[in-house]
């Protein structure tokens, strides 16, 4: 219990150098970094409205970001999951095309299923190859970023083009009222079902099955756990395409929910942000969901720093940023302090 | 014919700058996957550098300076703070692509892209159709052959191999691996910077956010489809440089039967395939273990 209380207080407290150092560099650069701390806060968690606003955003984050804690325990480097987000919306977008004027209750899974599969379908090309000929996941993944984040231009300025649609971004032809699940202001009693659904489920499959103990140790050691007599390479498929699929789930909630229509370029750091959650939770399912919370307000206030505190929305990149740089930092000197703080001797 | 080599040659000579920097990062044994965000500090530094000093000499030395200050940082936090490799320098590129955009924003106001005057000086009429390309096209030959000297002719290069392969070995004959490092990622700083440089200054002379578009990762994946020789990774970047010019042709010959936006994904292709070809060769290459330390920890 006290390591994991020490585990929790080294996130916080690079969360905060992170804030801090950043205020700091605001402030240099010209800006006010009191009012923009200020404006983060009020903009994520106090306004009124502002906890349903960080929470629309939260919960596609928290989906992708459990995926990418299962693969990241079972010691695969998956970084694609903005990809497999891309092309589960893309693929959801398609069977939405396709079953046009079906009944809903009919639809609506269906279309979730598809970009379930999707996702999945885009972890399982670099799984397979990491797994039958050793290519490392890092770059297959970050390349099938690249590659999805152009299909999805094709389609959105193709097959799938909006003829109406005017402006600078292609999307496509919005998804029929029947089908959404939730309204543009993007938090319903589906999507929370969905999110709490995934959140205990996976909770279960990494706490209480043999699956998930046997994944944790083959992240840790594969060579013992092969020699235990578990197929690593099952182990390993099985999490990328775990987190292939749930990341996929998470753009199709962003296309049948809040957004209703793919975009090209549309939410660009949500695979990042979803790795620096999963990082800041330690990879654990329940701080998931605490981490998605605070990661969903910073995106939700990075609508409000323009107008409250005159900055650029870029600015939460950069907050994104340096906690990433320094989130997996392991200085002994933290640990000493917080263990100095909680066993006084 | 011509234009094609010159097409190749502009596209490519910014990619190997950046490759040689994480070649050598390489070698000393760190996953660099903050080059592109390097890259994109020292294209943004160059062009403002242009237009702040109206001087290129102290464009590309201001850029030099901030991505060699980058880099020590890369160097603190993965050294020093022990943090994972990747996962900073994936926070490196964030702070790069956002700190650019918000420079930008702050400078010049709200412009997606800001244009310089000038740029890194042409070569030339006295190069006939060649004068076109810049003189960083020019040096980039040697620039590879001085590299290839030092990593791979040296007391310094071999030194840094061995801290990158086996960090207690080449502690147990008095190397520092931790100030190797150190070393390597400043040069690959300055390599980052005149990569950008040659990006944004070179024959455009303007800088766009996030203009580099995935360059510096691919230059990270030739690194590895060139298993981090100098003149192997640069053979993979010129290659995915002539992938990408014979793409653009392509989309001209062919015109609406090709979707560009598909055929824009051609050089990501090559890497995976070239990935996944230097992994069979070479047995497997899986050179980061999984939560990838550096290896004397």
């Amino acid at each position: 219990m006290k390591d994991s209380l020490v585990t929790v207080a080294r996130s916080l407290i690079f969360v905060a150098f992170a804030l801090i150092l950043c205020a700091l560099v605001f402030q240099f650069a010209g800006y006010n970094a009191p009012l923009m701390l200020w404006a983060v806060a009020d903009g994520a968690f106090l306004r009124s409205g502002a906890i349903e606003q960080s929470l629309r955003w939260a919960l596609p984050l928290f989906i992708t970001a459990v995926g990418v804690g299962i693969s990241f325990r079972a010691g695969f480097f998956n970084i694609g999951a903005q990809g497999q987000f891309y092309v589960g919306a893309i693929c959801a977008a398609f069977a939405a095309e396709a079953f046009k004027g079906g009944p809903a209750f009919l639809v609506i899974p269906a279309l979730i299923i598809a970009g379930t599969l999707g996702g999945a379908l885009w972890a399982l090309w670099p799984g397979l190859l990491r797994l039958r000929s050793g290519t490392d996941e890092v770059i297959t993944t970050l390349m099938g970023n690249f590659m999805a984040g152009l299909l999805l231009v094709y389609v959105t300025s193709g097959p799938l083009k909006d003829p109406s649609g005017s402006g600078q971004q292609a999307s496509s032809r919005p998804l029929d009222a029947a089908y959404r699940i939730s309204d543009s202001l993007g938090i319903s009693p589906t999507i929370i079902a969905i999110g709490a659904a995934v959140g205990i489920l996976m909770w279960l499959l990494v706490n209480r099955t043999a699956f998930g103990v046997l994944a944790s140790l083959a992240g840790r050691n594969g060579t013992m756990v092969e020699w235990q007599g578990a197929r690593l390479w099952k182990l390993g498929l099985s999490s990328f395409i775990i987190s292939g699929a749930l990341a996929g789930l998470a753009g199709t909630i962003e296309f049948m929910g809040p957004n209703g229509r793919i975009a090209s370029g549309f939410l660009p750091a949500h695979g990042f942000t979803a790795i620096l959650i999963a990082l800041v939770a330690n990879l654990s399912v329940v701080g998931t969901a605490a981490a998605a919370v605070f990661f969903g307000g910073l995106a939700s206030a990075a609508l409000y720093l323009p107008i409250m505190a005159g900055l650029p929305a870029a600015a939460i990149d950069i907050i994104n940023a340096a906690i990433a740089l320094f989130i997996t930092a392991r200085s002994k000197l933290v640990d000493q302090v917080l263990r100095l703080g909680g066993r006084p001797s | 014919m011509n234009e094609i080599i010159i097409a190749i040659l502009r596209s490519g000579t910014p990619l190997i700058y950046v490759t040689l920097a994480g070649v050598i990062a390489q070698r000393a044994g760190v996953w660099n996957l903050g080059l592109e965000g390097l890259m994109i500090m020292g294209a943004c530094a160059t062009i403002v550098g242009i237009m702040l000093t109206n001087s290129i000499v102290a464009a590309i030395l201001i850029a030099i300076l901030i991505c060699v200050l980058a880099s020590v940082l890369l160097w603190f936090v993965i050294d020093r703070l022990k943090a994972n490799p990747i996962i900073a320098g994936l926070g490196l590129t964030g702070l790069g692509l956002g700190g650019t955009a918000l420079a930008v924003q702050s400078i010049f106001g709200s412009q997606a892209s800001v244009t310089a005057p000038f740029g890194i000086p042409k070569l030339g009429p006295a190069f006939g159709a060649y004068g076109v390309l810049s003189i960083a096209v020019a040096a980039m030959p040697f620039v590879v052959f001085g590299m290839w000297v030092m990593l791979r002719r040296t007391r310094f290069g071999l030194r840094l191999a061995a801290c990158g392969e086996h960090p207690f070995a080449a502690r147990s004959v008095g190397a520092n691996p931790s100030r190797m490092r150190l070393v390597a990622l400043a040069i690959g700083g300055v390599l980052c910077a005149i990569g950008g440089a040659e990006l944004a200054a070179g024959s455009l002379q303007f800088f766009a956010q996030g203009m580099t578009a995935g360059r510096g990762f691919m230059a990270f994946a030739a690194v590895i489809f060139g298993a981090s020789h100098p003149v192997g990774a640069t053979f993979a970047a010129l290659f995915f440089a002539v992938v990408g010019a014979l793409g653009i042709r392509a989309q001209l010959m062919f015109g609406d039967k090709i979707p560009h936006d598909l055929l824009q994904a051609l050089p990501y292709l090559a890497t995976v395939f070239g990935v996944w070809l230097s992994g069979k060769l070479r047995g497997g290459a899986k050179a980061a273990s999984s939560f990838a330390e550096l290896k004397d920890q």
